[in-house]
């Protein structure tokens, strides 16, 4: 009864103002990658100072968990991970929205959010005491089978092209071993630069790898950048509810995933979102539709990720360890009130823990509706507004969330670096999508192994310690079963027809048919690729045994594929001409070339002369290659003044209301 | 419709660069008497680690000692080094001060060129230190220092220690300790203090070197066998220092405030005094103390000897890690 009570504190009109409040900045600022709730969290701690501390908790709770949520935003709309957690979601949320599902995936993506963070909040508040001790079983062996398992996932992602898959995983991996060691303090892969020297920032890698090639292509041709809905379907509603209610056991076993993998410090929304994903790939009736648009994907995923909000304050609130970042700052705001963390905390401060709970609870629902109505309004501006002020916008917000992570120009310019690495790579049947799980996953692997082999020789026990613990049975069970279960199915199917599902939902299959020719630029990569894995061996000769391992291993490995694809390849016949192009409009590549150049001017020019003027002039460059006909003059003096808002906006955004550290350039 | 939206960006493109316009007006009043603005508190890391808890502890006071706000800002990368680089490119007003770390910016330009000597940097006020402690789970075995030692002596390497970091206050720490008392020691670097606690918890590690706020939040589940205080901490009364138990094991992590180095004198010397006047502030005081801070009052005018001192012990030390310029 006395719970209850609670319930009705957490319902005052201030606290639900909170939970609104909180919720649609937290879904906005999600949304727009690179700006993330750990920012928005960190920006607010003081005024809760002023709070109740229950409502301020609330506050930054519905922060948090709105920022989880709106990253699939921008994964479904425009292939970029809002935030890490929704790396998954631009799997299936992307095609999606490509083929004229947008509204159709954002709503799906709403319902998987809201219930996913109903299943954590849930969990949190019946179950936290119990369930905090799952964050102590898991030890440093654990995370490494844990990564391992992630990676598995690579098998599925590049299916048909499995070796191009690996050598993409490779190196990933070893672009998350650039800069300082965490374990070994080596200093690595720098090349004596100061840029490198704190590693690759995963939020802007992303934001390249993903969202950098989405802008090269969309100035190629005039074709527009989602699939215009001839009828006006709206976010199709009850076709989602639908569509969710009959995906009942995806929902729940995600959401449990999620919760899980919340609790485990250190793990994060992005692991819970892939394995969730991987998972659903696994018990699908068509795993071959994942990956071209398939709603389970999308479902699972954003179930997973916001299921971990409630999950990562089990351990945040019980033991003091904090989950994830945002739960960090959060625990540090509680320190300030000097609120004592610990199992005592759910008895001495029950008031406070129970209504921060409920409050956590009421913000989740709140989702719904504030989902449901930002998400009409992002869907129908990505699909109306005009590809000559898409692209700019699209372009400025890859500049603005790259630089935001950690107020650093360099952050940026790796940004576009890699995506135009990516670019290239992607053409040549390269997919960023290992490259990423590679960059993501490599320093927990590489801490867990080094971890384990330590304490593994101190005890004279690496085998045990490696294959001995049950729990890392049972991961490294999900592991095999992941990468060998394609195999099994289709070993299955062969002796039986499976019946298909009846769906009204088109989904074509991933490759049309497999090029069984000489692919000659594939060669020329992998010779490129022995090259760089030779040398990447040679840098590590000056490392402590700690900081060589994994590198080591993994450049060898990368040579290996390397040679693996070569022989392949070489072994086919000689195409006697090219593929003919399919599309019907000629991709224009000095478009192409001009939008690179633009970008690379921006990010190379801005922490010289100032964020406002280089962003509004690289906006009116980018306008103008994104424009196929002369403009009247009513609409560049729109386009004009929608710039100057974009950009003003934003520089306010950061350096008033998000304190950010704006570079010090000649002008502003 | 079509003219509806029109008209929304239109509205919205005015409020944007009315908004800008006013922006670029601010700002230019010159100071006259410092302060009088709001003062911008960068931090080298990322928010909720000790240095953040800390910063919020004195943002907390700074207007009622300093007369106006301080608003804590973060530029993470590099174990600080990013933020480090650049301090002495940004204004000397004393409108920008900066978190600094020991050992951090004595190590770090030692073992690679990270865009700053130690001695680029100006600090003004060391304010307080998180000692070096040994903790072990609640269940674990070892209820003093002396049985954590007989065991290392018997079984050698055999004794793991978590801890945070490679080349840290926390390896350091082991280092020295296994020197002083003639063991060796296995140390596990783990990616933060939350990560390596959670070893202990999780009895991943046979024990751990962390400091000594840890036992503030987790003091029902493990024990601190020794502390590396001068004194006993005022939080943990019965938890010994490693002098009294005879090695001589002082040390943490120190945090204080910088300014670049274009600051003039005068200023250098306010900065330091409000960093002194928060330390002398019962609030303050006390809510470090609970938390498990030792409050150091190392001034703009002690500053040449402390870093002097310091850089001696870290630079001997240094040398035993293997540390060297690559």
């Amino acid at each position: 009864m006395e719970v209850l009570g609670y319930f009705a504190d957490a319902l005052t009109p201030f606290n639900l103002a909170l939970a609104l409040a909180g919720v649609v900045l937290g879904t906005i600022i999600g949304a727009l990658p690179g700006l993330s709730a750990t920012m928005a969290v960190a920006v607010l701690v003081p005024f809760t100072f002023a709070m109740a501390p229950a409502s301020g908790l609330i506050a930054l709770g519905a922060i948090y968990t709105g920022a989880i949520y709106g990253g699939a935003f921008a994964a479904i709309l425009v292939n970029t991970p809002g935030t890490p957690s929704s790396i998954a979601t631009t799997f299936d949320g992307y095609p999606m929205a490509k083929r004229g599902d947008g509204g159709l995936a954002v709503t799906l993506a709403t319902f998987a959010s809201v219930f996913g963070g109903l299943v954590g909040a849930v969990s949190l508040i019946l179950l936290a005491p119990p369930l905090a001790n799952v964050a102590l079983a898991f030890g440093p062996t654990e995370y490494f089978w844990l990564a391992v398992f992630g990676l598995t996932l690579i098998s599925a992602l590049s299916a048909g092209n499995t070796v191009k898959g690996l050598i993409g995983a490779c190196l990933g991996l070893l672009l998350s071993a650039i800069g300082v060691a965490v374990v070994g303090g080596d200093v690595r892969y720098t090349l004596n630069s100061q840029m490198l020297l704190g590693g690759i920032d995963i939020t802007s890698a992303l934001i390249g790898l993903y969202c950098v090639p989405v802008i090269i292509d969309l100035v190629a041709t005039k074709a527009p950048h989602l699939k215009a809905i001839e009828v006006e379907q709206g976010m199709r509603f009850f076709e989602a509810l639908r569509l969710s209610m009959t995906r009942k056991l995806n929902l729940l076993r995600s959401s449990v995933i999620g919760t899980a993998v919340g609790i485990l410090p250190g793990a994060g929304g992005s692991i819970a979102g892939l394995i969730a994903y991987s998972e659903a790939r696994r018990t699908a009736k068509h795993p071959e539709r994942f990956g071209t648009g398939e709603p389970d994907g999308v479902i699972a995923t954003e179930a997973a990720n916001n299921a971990t909000v409630g999950g990562g304050f089990i351990p945040t609130l019980v033991l003091g360890i904090p989950g994830t970042p945002p739960d960090a700052i959060i625990l540090g705001a509680l320190l300030v009130q000097g609120i004592k963390i610990g199992p005592t905390l759910f008895n001495d401060q029950a008031d406070i823990v129970y209504t921060f709970m409920f409050g956590l609870l009421i913000a989740t629902i709140l989702m719904l509706p504030v989902g449901l109505i930002l998400g009409r309004y992002a869907y129908k501006f990505i699909v109306r507004v005009p590809k000559s002020l898409l692209v700019p916008t699209v372009a400025f917000l890859t500049i603005l969330g790259s630089f935001a992570i950690h107020s650093n120009p360099s952050d940026m310019q790796m940004m576009f670096a890699l995506g135009v690495l990516a670019w290239i790579l992607e053409r040549y049947g390269f997919a960023p999508s290992p490259i990423v799980l590679g960059l993501v996953l490599g320093q927990i692997a590489e801490q867990g192994f080094v971890q384990s082999y330590l304490i593994g020789n101190a005890q004279n026990a690496i085998v045990e310690m490696f294959f001995g613990r049950p729990l890392s049975m049972a991961i490294i069970f999900f592991a095999l079963l992941t990468l060998f279960y394609p195999l099994i199915t289709s070993l299955r199917r062969r002796r039986k027809a499976l019946p298909t599902e009846a769906t009204d939902i088109v989904v074509k299959a991933a490759k049309a048919t497999r090029e069984n020719y000489r692919d000659v630029p594939a060669i020329i990569f992998g010779v490129l690729f022995i090259g760089l894995g030779v040398l990447a061996y040679m840098e590590t000769k000056d490392l402590s045994p700690m900081g060589a391992v994994f590198p080591q291993t993994l450049s060898a490995a990368l040579v290996l594929f390397s040679v693996i694809l070569i022989a392949f390849q070489i072994g086919r016949p000689v195409a006697r001409k090219k593929p003919a192009d399919v599309a019907e409009i000629k991709p224009s590549n000095p478009r192409r070339f001009a939008a690179i150049v633009i970008m690379a001017l921006w990010v190379v020019l801005l922490p010289m002369i100032g964020f406002f003027v280089t962003s509004l002039a690289a906006f009116f460059c980018l306008t103008a290659v994104a424009s196929f006909e002369w403009p009247k003059a009513r609409t560049i003096i729109t386009y004009a003044l929608v710039a100057t808002a974009i950009v003003g906006t934003f520089q306010v955004l950061m350096a008033n209301v998000l304190l950010l550290r704006m570079p010090a350039g000649l002008l502003f | 419709m079509r003219r509806l939206i029109l008209k929304g960006i239109l509205s919205t493109a005015v409020i944007g660069s009315t908004l800008v316009a006013g922006l670029v007006f601010t700002g230019t009043a010159a100071a006259q008497s410092y302060p009088n603005k709001p003062i911008s508190y960068i931090l080298p890391f990322n928010p909720g680690g000790e240095s953040d808890v800390s910063a919020r502890f004195q943002q907390m006071v700074f207007k009622k000692i300093a007369g106006v706000d301080a608003v804590i800002q973060y530029m993470a990368g590099a174990g600080g080094a990013q933020a480090w680089s650049q301090l002495n490119s940004m204004h000397g007003d004393g409108y920008t001060i900066m978190g600094i770390n020991l050992p951090h910016t004595v190590l770090q330009p030692m073992q690679k060129d990270v865009g700053y000597k130690t001695d680029d940097l100006t600090p003004v006020n060391y304010f307080h230190y998180t000692p070096d402690a040994i903790f072990v789970h609640k269940d674990s075995l070892f209820k003093t220092l002396k049985d954590l030692i007989d065991h290392a002596k018997k079984n050698p390497g055999m004794v793991t220690f978590s801890g945070s970091g490679s080349n840290s206050s926390n390896n350091l720490a082991q280092v020295r300790f296994d020197e002083l008392a003639g063991i060796k020691t296995t140390y596990v670097p783990f990616s933060g203090t939350g990560p390596a606690v959670t070893a202990i918890l999780g009895k991943q590690t046979v024990a751990g070197f962390n400091y000594a706020p840890s036992a503030i939040t987790h003091g029902d589940k493990m024990r601190m066998l020794a502390v590396a205080a001068e004194k006993r901490m005022p939080a943990f009364p019965d938890v010994p220092t490693f002098r009294e138990l005879g090695f001589d094991l002082v040390g943490g992590a120190y945090r204080g405030l910088s300014v670049p180095n274009t600051t003039p004198e005068d200023i250098r010397q306010k900065v330091s005094d409000i960093i002194s006047k928060i330390n002398a502030e019962p609030e303050f005081k006390k809510k470090m103390e609970d938390g498990g801070f030792v409050l150091t009052d190392i001034t703009y005018k002690d500053m040449p000897k402390f870093m002097a001192e310091k850089k001696k012990e870290y630079g001997a030390l240094a040398e035993k890690l293997g540390i060297k310029k690559q």
